[in-house]
């Protein structure tokens, strides 16, 4: 969090109401979101109880369980949510570009993707474990399940790990998204709690926000109270009617949050990234659906070492890639940096649009902009510097001091005697500047998988499941 | 820790501050939350004197937010019979592969069988005993009773089970019932699981003391047994509990020395609940209340998940526009500025700042400009 | 409730005594009748003690009690267990129905028999006993068996885990039983065995968990047996008939220590 953030915070707290900490929208929100709301059951890793979930606010499909040590109704449960996650997903797959590319194969893209909304993180990591408890068992054999059941556990593993990927909306945490967009005048810890969180936005704090008995928590843990006082003598009753009208009063509240949440990304403008990580991820959604179609195994229980820092490499790009982009999609992000000094933003004094350096053949363009701002620049000279107004564009901290940055201009201004025109900005026009730019270094040169030294475990066995994996205990 | 009962004064302040309400019992779990926030005054307070903070809360009019779902119960209960079943089967397995205990190693002692009033003797002879004869002893000691004195006040801890006999060392059995998937636990589960084993440690290792034994026989890898994956099955962690060992250590000592803080308190104050017949208070709310605001909490956002006072104090926090509210993160970025209004007024400018507030004060005003000119 | 218990156990034993009459008296029909009514008698019993309401409907008649249930249990496993692990048993291989909340009483109850008419059945369920000749917690033993195999010393657990692997793994070699149930519980108690199989996929075999379990058991056999005859021959010479299958109370059993 930075100082912005907790001023905001601040300022939330003494108005009593949430504070924006974003001007556009940096999620894709889909047309039809999946919303997708599991409960487990209490003291159990990976026990479902039930979900609420559908794309049509005023239809949602329920799931319960209705005997929750049962491990036939457990799976019998997964097939279900099978039967309605699985068909959404597929509905994506038939329209699609395609996308040519440099030294390889042109490759099919969905025009859209699928995008599952979970209440908060902790839904996210119950959905991977759901994943992970379904993807490796089998239709036949001891303990077989419904075919449908190890797909789904594959797909929601993709999913569970997707929404740890930076800037992807495939899953997306209702509290994370709208936390990412307003700050409000409690704790991240509060936050977590949906019908706070909202709250601070819509209305203000709310004590009832709270209070179990008027807002259920978001799952995917339940009420310990309701777990007592409803749930239990549920299902002692073996009604099955008794414990699924039970869990639809603990589901119901959440969904209405879950659309509201929904209704108040979607008011923002979308930011001009946003399109191109969703294309990231209808791609990465592509590539999976191939995985899956040419019968590639279930994902591993664990990566190898070669995969895993590969990912984390990944990752990490993804992370600063993210970060840049929001910071040139939203000035209030960029503020963040002008706070710190590793951006500036003010009028265009002066300029010498055909300065030019060397001589002779080498001799170059090279534009001065003299900038007056009242942030406090912490760049040294020579600085490379980029800037949302011209995104192609690349230029030199020449020098700064006295609320005066002159720069230059050093890519991005065509190749002419003169700039183009437009390049060089106008006296008078707003600018900004910053060091962040969007081009990183390559990836890291990690050895294939079959080169991994032994100091990481050696090369890894290619991964084939297993009877183990199949007939683990399901209890 | 046993410096409180020969000064006795103490004692007898945390006494007074207690009333006529009775002593509540410290169990594993309230001692290594004292770990959790030990710059707490009201709650360093409210504990030495052993006050239920449960019921004051309660009686406030601000229940704490919590409760164990009755399933999450049974699941711990049967997972740990599970695990000690049929002479502790699964939880040998598991010392032989994790500890390389020997086979001929399974002597087991159940405390339990000499009944309840005499658990804390008998635990106390079968340690003796092990701590001396050494190879000849027992090697599972299953529901024994160790005692450790919390600001003069002796409380009774039952941990799951103590091995002895992996290389002539002690060693604390905890078992838990949240699930290791794949090599990783929920890291919260278990940094509350290692706080707890640590005060087991800790009365274990006073307890050798005692007997004149090196308290260093008892080793501070805590055995940690959690169900494997998404099965019943049973699978063991060693888990270094050292670092717990030292906070709790540091907080215990904190506590006898209370004296400090009790001499700071107003004469007369105390936190009595003043029980009815029926158990339950019947001090006037506003009373308590304000006894209560006249020691100092130290809330933040943390105290939700391990104090029960939690809501209390946040909305004292709140009143008092305190920016603890909003957490650690937000309070260091403020660097001392400890009071919303104080903070807006400096990044509005219509508050000068005091001297060493100038840094933090020139970043709020710019922050707020920056603030300004993007949502205009 | 103890009332109606007596007059009920009352009731048993004079049916009982009629029963063997009309056999003496090879009077078929009479007995058979009598055999009807002493086992609903007994079911009236069972039903009693364990506070389940009798189910007619479920137990059609002659079903196994859970009083036998438990006692097949014990005897197939040879020595005294845990509730859990006896009825575990019963289910593998006798289609037992107990469930475990029937058990937490059962003790008690064949004392109150034994107490009220000492030695009128066949057997009892009884405590195994600690080294103090206290009831041990949980676990549950035959009146037939030998004080040597009830008392319960330092190794015995183990020792005791051991022999039921090896009668579990015998039984399941055997049919009729039910396969899925009788496989898990064998697997269950031989990973907890070493080389008994632990790390092979499937069920395990039964030759081997036997021969395992009897490799460990000759490493506690000697100590074990040792310590269980000198509690046995302090349990014969300090205990009644009652307290010898159902324990001494452990308060006086500290009291007589100290006095000696």
């Amino acid at each position: 969090m930075s100082l912005l953030t907790s001023l905001a915070r601040l300022r939330a707290l003494d108005e009593g109401i949430a504070q924006p900490v974003a001007t556009v929208r940096h999620c894709h929100l889909s047309e039809r979101p999946m919303v997708f709301i599991p409960l487990k059951l209490s003291g159990e890793a990976a026990a479902p109880l039930a979900a609420m979930l559908g794309t049509d606010r005023d239809a949602p499909r329920l799931l319960v369980v209705t005997q929750p040590r049962n491990r036939d109704l457990r799976f019998a449960w997964a097939a279900e949510l099978a039967g309605v996650l699985l068909p959404y997903v597929e509905s994506f797959l038939n329209d699609t570009e395609t996308v040519e590319r440099r030294n390889a194969d042109p490759y099919e893209r969905a025009l859209d993707a699928p995008q599952l909304i979970v209440p908060n993180l902790a839904g996210v990591a119950f959905t991977r474990l759901l994943g992970r408890s379904t993807r490796f068992r089998r239709p036949d054999g001891p303990y077989p399940v419904p075919d449908v059941v190890p797909l789904l556990g594959r797909w929601l593993t993709y999913f569970g790990e997707r929404a740890a990927y930076p800037g992807s909306s495939l899953m997306t945490a209702a509290t994370e998204e709208l936390g990412r967009h307003w700050a409000s005048g409690q704790s991240g810890l509060e936050d977590a709690n949906l019908a706070a969180l909202t709250a601070w936005i819509t209305t203000g704090p709310s004590d009832e926000a709270e209070d179990p008995l008027v807002w259920p928590p978001a799952g995917p843990a339940t009420d310990p109270g309701f777990d007592a006082e409803v749930l239990a003598p549920a299902i002692e009753s073996e009604k099955p009617e008794r414990i699924t009208e039970a869990l639809r009063t603990q589901l119901e509240p959440t969904w209405r949050l879950m659309w509201q949440a929904i209704d108040l990304l979607a008011a923002l403008p979308e930011g001009p990234s946003v399109a191109q990580r969703w294309e990231h991820d209808r791609g990465s959604f592509s590539a999976m659906a191939v995985h899956i179609a040419e019968g590639a195994p279930p994902q591993p229980r664990r990566d190898g070492a070669i995969t895993a820092a590969a990912k984390l490499a990944r990752m990490e790009r993804a992370q600063a890639a993210y970060d840049v982009q929001r910071a040139y999609d939203d000035p209030l992000v960029m503020a963040e940096y002008r706070l710190t000094g590793e951006a500036f933003a003010g009028e265009v004094a002066e300029t010498v649009p055909d300065n030019t350096e060397g001589e002779g053949r080498s001799r170059k363009l090279r534009p001065l902009v003299v900038i007056k701002t009242d942030d406090p620049v912490r760049l040294p000279p020579g600085a490379s510097l980029g800037t949302p107004q011209r995104r192609g564009q690349g230029a030199e901290l020449v020098d700064a001091g006295q609320g005066l940055v002159t720069i230059k201009i050093t890519k991005g201004m065509g190749r002419g005697k003169t700039p183009a025109p437009g390049a060089v900005p106008e006296v008078g026009e707003r600018v900004c500047y910053t060091s962040l730019t969007d081009d990183f270094q390559g990836s890291p040169a990690l050895p294939d998988a079959e080169a991994t030294p032994w100091t990481h475990g050696g090369p890894p066995q290619e991964y084939v499941p297993d009877d183990e994996d199949a007939q683990e205990e399901w209890s | 820790m046993s410096g409180l009962k020969r000064e006795g004064d103490p004692v007898h302040r945390l006494e007074a501050l207690r009333g006529t309400t009775p002593q509540q019992p410290h169990d594993a779990r309230a001692i290594a939350a004292l770990a959790a926030n030990p710059g707490c005054t009201r709650r360093a307070l409210m504990d030495g004197a052993g006050i239920d903070k449960d019921a004051a809360a309660r009686h406030l009019g601000f229940p704490a937010p919590f409760g164990q779902s009755p399933f999450a119960i049974t699941r711990g209960n049967m997972f740990e019979a599970l695990v000690k079943a049929d002479g502790c089967a699964e939880l040998l397995r598991m010392l032989r592969e994790l500890l390389d205990l020997p086979v001929a190693e399974v002597a087991y002692h159940d405390v339990e069988n000499v009944g309840a009033h005499l658990r804390h003797a008998h635990t106390r002879s079968l340690i003796d005993r092990a701590a001396a004869e050494g190879h000849d002893a027992g090697t599972l000691y299953d529901h024994p009773l160790l005692s450790l004195e919390i600001a003069g006040h002796t409380a009774y801890l039952e941990p799951d089970v103590v091995a002895f006999q992996l290389g002539g060392r002690f060693h604390i059995v905890e078992i838990k019932s949240f699930a290791v998937i794949d090599g990783q636990a929920d890291p919260a589960a278990v940094a509350a699981a290692a706080r707890q084993a640590a005060v087991y440690v800790l009365a274990l290792r006073t307890l050798l003391e005692e007997l004149g034994h090196d308290p260093l026989k008892v080793s501070h890898d805590v055995v940690l047994v959690c169900p494997e994956n998404f099965a019943n099955r049973p699978a063991a962690t060693l888990v270094d509990v050292r670092k717990q060992l030292a906070v709790l250590r540091r907080q215990l000592t904190r506590m006898t020395t209370l004296d400090r803080l009790l001499e700071a308190l107003p004469d007369g104050l105390n936190f009595d609940l003043l029980p009815g017949e029926d158990g339950r208070p019947t001090r006037p709310v506003a009373e308590l209340a304000d006894a209560l605001r006249r020691t100092t909490a130290r809330y933040a956002p943390d105290c939700l998940s391990a104090c029960d006072l939690c809501f209390f104090c946040r909305d004292e926090a709140r009143q008092e526009g305190a920016s603890d509210l909003l957490g650690r993160q937000v309070r260091d970025e403020l660097g001392g500025v400890a009071s919303v209004a104080e903070a807006l007024g400096l990044a509005d400018g219509t508050r000068d700042p005091a001297e060493g507030q100038e840094e933090i004060a020139r970043l709020l005003r710019n922050a707020e400009r920056l603030r300004r000119e993007c949502l205009t | 409730m103890s009332d109606r218990l007596d007059d009920l156990e009352r009731r048993i034993d004079e049916l009982r005594a009629a029963v063997r009459t009309a056999m003496r008296a090879r009077d078929g029909g009479g007995a058979r009748a009598l055999r009807a009514e002493l086992r609903s008698a007994e079911r009236a019993w069972d039903a009693l003690v364990t506070g389940e309401p009798p189910k007619t409907k479920e137990r059609p008649p002659g079903l196994v009690t859970v009083r036998e249930q438990v006692h097949q249990g014990l005897r197939l496993l040879g020595a005294s267990a845990q509730p859990r692990l006896v009825v575990a048993v019963s289910e593998a291989f006798f289609g037992g129905t107990i469930r475990s909340g029937q058990l937490t009483s059962l003790r008690r109850d064949e004392e109150r028999s034994f107490r009220s008419s000492p030695f009128g059945r066949p057997y009892y369920l009884c405590a195994a006993l600690t080294d103090r000749l206290s009831p041990a917690r949980g676990l549950l033993a035959l009146s037939a068996w030998p004080l040597e195999r009830r008392v319960v010393g330092p190794l015995s657990p183990r020792v005791d885990f051991l022999t039921a692997a090896i009668a579990v793994a015998g039984q399941s070699m055997e049919p009729p039983a039910d396969g899925e149930r009788a496989e898990r519980l064998l697997a269950r108690m031989a990973r907890n065995i070493p080389g008994a199989g632990e790390s092979v996929l499937g069920p395990p075999d039964p030759v081997r968990v036997i021969e395992a379990a009897r490799a460990e058991l000759r490493v506690h056999a000697d100590r074990d047996t040792r310590d269980r005859a000198e509690l046995a021959e302090r349990a014969a010479a300090q205990l009644d008939d009652v307290t010898r299958l159902f324990g001494a109370a452990t308060l006086s059993t500290i009291k007589k220590e100290k006095a000696k």
